[in-house]
């Protein structure tokens, strides 16, 4: 009776019902999302949610954007950066396809980062449109980067393989507390640098996933239903907690590398703009690449 | 809006004091404790401000069921803006279910049929008004002319106020909460009849009083019972046999009260004597065990009230079902005593009222019946010729034959297949007209729509578009009316406990929808009998008994002169007392009734709300509970009624000496009241103006002297007469266990077989024994299924489906089955299934995992929802011996994944 | 401070899933459909004697834990206790849904892409912060009873007077006194209670 439904009028108006029937959230749904708040077997992740987004969430991430440049400011009034010349030979290290996914996910990022912030202090701007904006544009920034995270996950995987180098830099912190020019243990990245590589890559992900979970609200997974056993709202608790932590550190790390490119190292930044990197600053802080390229007769 | 009510509600509901209200309505009645002095400061000059300028409160009764609950429209404009709380109706207290609070929305709603529109080609098109009532009137009077008026089928609908119903037994809800005990058979009025249910509720909490529910599911009233009994379908005799053994067995019965007012409880002790508790285990599937507990809490816990609706009607034995429920409540002697009775829930807002009013297939309006002094009454009533009238049929004897029913009238259509022979008039029908009525919403669907197929004309009447015009292939001659809604116009409305209420018209009709009744009346002039029609509401009685036209009265007022016309010639269940002005009296002061007993307060002294029929005379202040000898007629007291001679069988069927309603001058039973007895039986002498004046009795009185004396007697017109627990006139003189046609039980089967076959009822030939002996129904369709109503539908849906935020409810179709049952048959929870019946149609519906149904005995909750296709298609074959109702209550199915 | 905790109370004993009060909510303030402020739900269905109904709205909590989440601060608490907040403020972040215990904010997908509008809850029939009873108020928020003097809708429509509303020592003594008539049958509190307010 196929004519029950082209013909009775009523069913216009249903269509857009149908998902408010099956929300997870709203619907049937709703019950089970009710009775597991704060249950004694359950991880009570709304009341930890609660508890951490009203006290802790924003004084730590104020923590971080203040206290991190704090601690480089001392850096570099105490140590100072280190200059290289630039009119040395230099070494063609980023190819064109390196570079564009790289300025993809940096632009992403220069958007992401700040609107994060207004939403995070939403109440300091506000609220209302320019929020909603910031909000808007937090999500729609996530889509290139989203596009870009696993080709540049591919092209730096081999480089951002931990090995016996990375202990030896973490020991003295890459050289980066004395002013001295000493050669540095290091491959194409350094520690640090395969640090960020992981936190961007990784939490990157987890940032685009959880992100979406908040994004989207209220959708169907039964195989994630299964998998972690519980309900959509306490995915979607979990996922506004795992969304900030990871904040705090790709936040961290995303000002260190900046503070590196743009400070630390005078005029690293043209490296990734123009693929060249100096042959001195190979020399010194990524000595281990710099052999290996001896060796290949690159110098 | 008259002036009192305006007066009324800015004094009782001003909005200041609206607060206040809420507070003093004390603990249990407390509406909503909206209640502090902290809470209700004084409010601000901004917050006074009234959202709607200008807006005027009209009184009126929501359309969704027979509570009658009240509705407050605010009206802006002639715009209703708001739905406004009824705080202080005596029955609702301002109470909605989803239906009700969504009132608002019949006239709202935006998918409303518009204009006229009919069918050709198999296109739909716009006409205009007098386009349509022209072809339509042309068809009708040709088909007459050339086929006989038996060709038309008319359907009219619960739905029409009663002056519409009229142009085309219970006690008061509040009642209930006297009860020290409820059992409830085949009903749910949990979801079909939610404001109602608070009185049940409360009854628990007044007296602490025991609930009991007997369903084949454990339904939303279930839920708040005291015991419930998960019983097979269609086997509720049986149960009440099995009450009957114990309580006879124990000596529980009321034995003065049977030999004062009952006839021939012999006989039913006989037959309980066979109904151990054991045997009514193995046919019921109750244990024993349980059965003896029930019985003894209902019978130890009096008055007890015994409930029913459809659960117990909609079988194919559905008469013997709800006589079988009186007997039980006689042999406890909770008949006629306040928080006893029976209460039938009825399902549409104006089904008491249309049912009285002879929307029926066997009767005139006012049960008159349909032989040939009834149609004289009313042809004189009316102030036509008799011969008239006569003359508009094939032949006279035709006027006293029972029409076809709403459940069978497809078989009549030519061309539809069917072994049933019919009898109508030596023709088929033709045409159907259908004003208000969900047609879709009986069994065998399939039939229905075959029906429909092969008309040659369909109309169709109502605010919504009706399924019906859906449904059929026709391509030609059906049309569709825009009706207005009841909102739109303003009648008498008679509520489940038999008492009127106003229906205020809200708004002017919208579009181009018309009040059902200038439809009719339309129709009328163009098929040349309006004068006649209409005649009688320009007509009066006089003190002698003669009928007039009222000098100088030139054109009619609808309704209100309608409602006048029925308060005249309606006399059988005593609706004199019901005219137009008293009724909109109660209805403008609702808050001057008590929510118990309904009796009035203040300037409302004296009578009850709404005038529960039978209320006598114009001054009489109606009953709120039948058959209650504990009080005096005047105030709303009586016995059984003489309706059935003197004696049978040497057995006196009047009452015995010493019971009769309190304060009458006879102090035992007598006879109902005519011309002839009436000097004898009440020991007076009539004048000889008085005796000139009177009709031959009491239901044909029109100058109401009979009435008068009887009044003055304290006496009961109809007589004070036994109940009868034997009906000598039915086929099954004591009501008697049959197993329904497709019984899972094919042993029983045999032991308790269906009725023979029953030719021409209701002019169509009735199967019985013969679909039941024809197969094993239950080896290939092992599964029971019951249809059931969910609180977001009624009667087909049609309305509630218009509804956006109702039908976000439950958008879908769906079939509670018990998760074991499903899962033996791969059916997921939400999954897709197949429901097959033996009628050989089936249906695909969402499966819905519900442990309120047993495994291998799952009942189907269906009802045709939003979207998806009608239970009703697959209901099977099955119509009560007496009323001819369908079985859809116990019915065989089996079931498959999708 | 002394005004009196204004609070829902369903009794669970009485609910009867009739659907009247979120229909009701939905009519009065008319609602887009998708939205329902008020929701009846029904546990342990079919299970006799744990098979229970209530309904599930804002319950208005003490220290309300929405307010507490909000990154841009748009909640605020009536005098009275009901929970309110702006909807020009709201960028539609669903902390507040997170935080909820009952489940209460809900948001509409009116932007593109699917993005989520400002969140509508139960306002206890008290409007938002906007002009009381203006066009603009009625549009964002329904309408404005309590400011009329009239009860809220859902309350006052319950068929079964199950649900209450109003401050919190009235409403506890109703209960408590059908509590007592039932003969100590049904919990204690409803459900919910203890999470919204303490048990305050």
């Amino acid at each position: 009776m196929r004519k029950y439904v082209t013909l009775f009028i009523a069913l216009l108006s249903l269509a857009s019902v149908a998902y408010a029937a099956d929300s997870q959230i709203w619907g049937e749904m709703r019950i089970q999302n009710i009775l597991g708040y704060g249950q004694e077997e359950s991880w009570k992740l709304g009341p930890l949610f609660t508890m951490l987004q009203h006290k802790y969430f924003a004084w730590i991430f104020l923590g971080v954007l203040i206290g991190v440049p704090a601690a480089f400011f001392i850096h570099y009034k105490i140590i100072g950066p280190k200059v290289f010349p630039h009119s040395e030979k230099k070494y063609y290290a980023f190819n064109l396809y390196n570079r564009i996914i790289h300025q993809v996910a940096a632009v992403s990022f220069l958007v992401i980062i700040p609107t994060g912030f207004i939403i995070i202090f939403g109440d300091f701007f506000g609220g209302g449109t320019f929020v909603r904006m910031a909000k808007n544009l937090h999500g729609i920034f996530t889509i290139p980067f989203t596009i870009v995270v696993i080709p540049m996950a591919l092209m730096w995987l081999k480089e951002a393989l931990f090995n016996m180098d990375d202990i030896k830099w973490f020991m003295i912190l890459g050289g980066y507390l004395s002013k001295e020019k000493k050669p540095i243990l290091a491959g194409k990245f350094n520690a640090g640098q395969k640090m960020w590589y992981w936190v961007a890559i990784l939490g990157g992900i987890t940032m685009i996933l959880s992100g979406a979970f908040m994004y989207f609200l209220d959708f169907k997974m039964e195989m994630l239903h299964n998998l972690t056993g519980m309900s959509q709202i306490d995915m979607l608790r979990a996922a506004a907690i795992i969304h900030n932590v990871m904040g705090f550190a790709v936040l961290a790390l995303f000002i260190t590398h900046v503070y590196m490119s743009m400070f630390a190292i005078k005029g690293a930044v043209h490296s990734i703009i123009t693929g060249y990197v100096e042959e001195e600053e190979i020399k010194i802080l990524h000595s281990t690449w710099y052999k290996k390229l001896k060796d290949q007769g690159k110098f | 809006m008259e002036k009192t009510t305006e007066r009324a509600l800015s004094t009782t509901v001003g909005r200041r004091s609206f607060l206040k209200m809420a507070a003093v309505a004390g603990a249990f009645g407390a509406t909503s404790a909206f209640a502090s002095e902290k809470v209700t400061r004084a409010a601000t000059e901004e917050e006074v401000k009234n959202p709607f300028p200008g807006s005027k409160k009209v009184k009126t009764i929501c359309t969704s069921c027979s509570v009658g609950c009240g509705v407050i429209a605010e009206v802006q404009n002639g715009v209703w803006v708001r739905q406004e709380v009824a705080q202080d109706h005596p029955i609702s207290l301002g109470g909605h279910c989803c239906k009700g609070a969504d009132m608002i929305d019949m006239v709202r709603s935006e998918v409303r049929l518009k204009y006229p529109m009919v069918k050709e080609n198999g296109q739909w098109k716009r006409l205009s008004w007098d386009d349509a009532l022209n072809r339509i009137a042309t068809k009708m009077a040709e088909l007459k002319k050339k086929d006989g008026p038996d060709s038309v089928q008319f359907l009219g609908s619960a739905k029409m106020s009663n002056e519409q119903a009229y142009y085309f037994r219970k006690n008061s809800l509040g009642d209930i909460q006297k009860s020290k005990s409820i059992i409830i058979f085949g009903a749910n009025p949990a979801v079909n009849h939610p404001v109602g249910f608070q009185h049940f509720l409360k009854a628990k909490e007044r007296n602490n009083s025991q609930l009991i529910v007997i369903d084949p599911r454990f339904t939303k009233t279930a839920a708040k019972a005291d015991i419930f009994a998960q019983i097979r379908p269609g086997t509720d005799i049986p149960f009440m046999y099995g009450m009957l053994n114990i309580i006879f067995k124990n000596g529980w019965e009321d034995k003065e009260y049977i030999n004062d007012r009952v006839f021939g409880m012999d006989k039913i002790r006989d037959e309980a004597a066979k109904w151990t508790p054991e045997l009514v285990a193995d046919v019921t599937g109750v244990p024993a065990e349980k059965l003896i507990q029930i019985t003894t809490l209902y019978a130890k816990n009096r008055p007890g009230t015994l409930i029913w609706a459809m659960g117990l009607t909609q079988h194919s034995i559905g008469t013997s079902n709800t006589r079988m429920a009186p007997i039980l409540q006689l042999a406890l002697g909770n008949m006629g005593r306040a928080g006893g009775g029976t209460n039938i829930l009825r399902g549409h807002d104006n089904v008491q009222g249309a049912t009285d009013m002879g929307c029926l297939a066997d009767s005139l309006p006012g049960y008159y019946g349909l032989a040939a002094g009834s149609w004289k009454y009313f042809a004189k009533q009316w102030g036509v010729e008799y011969d008239y009238i006569a003359s508009q049929f094939k032949d006279p004897s035709w006027m006293e034959k029972n029409g076809f029913t709403l459940a069978r009238w497809w078989a009549g259509v030519a061309g539809v297949k069917s072994d049933d022979k019919i009898e109508n008039a030596g023709t088929t029908l033709k045409a159907l007209v259908v004003m208000g009525n969900g047609i879709t919403s009986v069994a065998q669907q399939a039939k229905i729509k075959e029906g429909l197929d092969n008309l040659e004309m369909i109309v169709l009447a109502d605010p919504f578009v009706n399924e019906a015009a859906i449904l059929t292939d026709k391509k030609d001659n059906v049309f569709i009316l825009p009706a207005a809604t009841q909102f739109e116009t303003s009648g008498l409305v008679v509520a489940t406990n038999r008492s009127a209420q106003w229906r205020y018209k809200v708004v002017e009709p919208l579009y181009e929808s018309k009040p059902d009744q200038e439809i009719m009346f339309e129709l009328a002039k163009r098929l040349g009998f309006y004068e006649q029609y209409t005649k009688a509401m320009l007509m009066q009685e006089t003190r002698d008994g003669k009928l007039e036209m009222i000098p100088e009265k030139k054109a009619f007022q609808w309704p209100e002169d309608a409602t006048n016309e029925i308060a005249r010639i309606i006399k059988t269940i005593g609706l004199t007392g019901w005219t137009a002005e008293r009724v909109k009296k109660h209805t403008d002061n609702w808050h001057m009734f008590d929510e118990v007993t309904g009796a009035g307060m203040g300037p409302m002294k004296g009578e009850f709300y709404g005038l529960p029929w039978p209320c006598w005379t114009k001054t009489h202040g109606g009953s709120p509970n039948l058959y209650d000898t504990s009080i005096p007629v005047s105030q709303g007291g009586m016995g059984f009624r003489n309706n059935f001679g003197l004696e049978k069988d040497g057995v006196n069927l009047l009452a015995e000496k010493g019971s009769f309603p309190k304060g009458s001058k006879i102090e035992t039973g007598y006879p109902e009241i005519t011309k002839e007895n009436i000097e004898k039986v009440l020991g007076i002498t009539l004048t000889e103006e008085e005796k000139a004046a009177c009709g031959a009795n009491w239901k044909v009185d029109n100058s109401g002297i009979l009435v008068q004396k009887c009044m003055e007697a304290g006496v009961c017109p109809y007589g004070n007469a036994k109940a009868r627990a034997i009906v000598w006139n039915f086929p099954d003189h004591i009501p008697m266990h049959r197993e329904p046609l497709h019984s899972p039980r094919t042993d029983l089967a045999q032991k308790y077989p269906a009725y023979p076959d029953k030719p021409n009822h209701f002019r169509v030939m009735t199967k019985y024994i013969s679909v039941q002996s024809a197969a094993d129904y239950a080896k290939d369709f092992p599964i029971n299924m019951v249809t059931g109503r969910l609180v977001t539908m009624n009667g087909a849906g049609i309305e509630n489906r218009a509804s956006k935020y109702i039908a976000a409810l439950t958008p879908e179709m769906f079939c509670d089955i018990h998760p074991d049952l499903a899962l033996k048959h791969g059916i997921r929870n939400g999954g897709m299934m197949w429901v097959h019946s033996p009628e050989g149609t089936k249906i695909k519906v969402k499966a819905k995992y519900s442990h309120s149904v047993l495994t291998g005995n799952f009942p189907a909750g269906t009802k045709p929802y939003a979207s998806g296709e009608s239970v009703n298609t697959v209901t099977n074959y099955g119509y009560d011996i007496i009323t001819q109702i369908p079985e859809t209550k116990g019915g065989l199915c089996r079931i498959e994944k999708a | 401070m002394d005004y009196a905790r204004m609070k829902f109370y369903c009794d669970e004993s009485r609910c009867i899933e009739c659907d009247g009060c979120s229909i009701a909510c939905a009519e009065a303030h008319e609602l887009p459909v998708g939205i329902s402020r008020r929701k009846v739900v029904t546990i342990n269905e079919g299970i006799p004697g744990r098979e229970m109904s209530t309904s599930i709205a804002c319950m208005h909590c003490t220290d309300a834990p929405c307010e507490q989440v909000c990154p841009v601060d748009c909640f605020y608490i009536r005098e009275d206790g009901i929970v309110l907040h702006d909807k020009d403020k709201c960028i539609g972040c669903g902390y507040c849904l997170y935080a909820c215990p009952f489940g209460a904010p809900q948001f509409p997908r009116d932007g593109a892409f699917g993005a989520k509008g400002a969140m509508d809850k139960c306002t206890m029939c008290a409007g938002g912060p906007l002009e009381t009873n203006s066009e603009k108020e009625r549009h964002l928020y329904g309408q404005n009873r309590i400011a009329e003097g009239k009860v809220p809708v859902c309350a006052a429509m319950c068929s079964t007077k199950a649900l209450l509303v109003g401050d919190s020592e009235s409403v506890s003594n109703v209960y408590r006194a059908r509590v007592m008539a039932r003969g100590g049958k049904g919990s204690n509190s409803p459900y919910g209670w203890d999470k919204a307010y303490k048990n305050q």
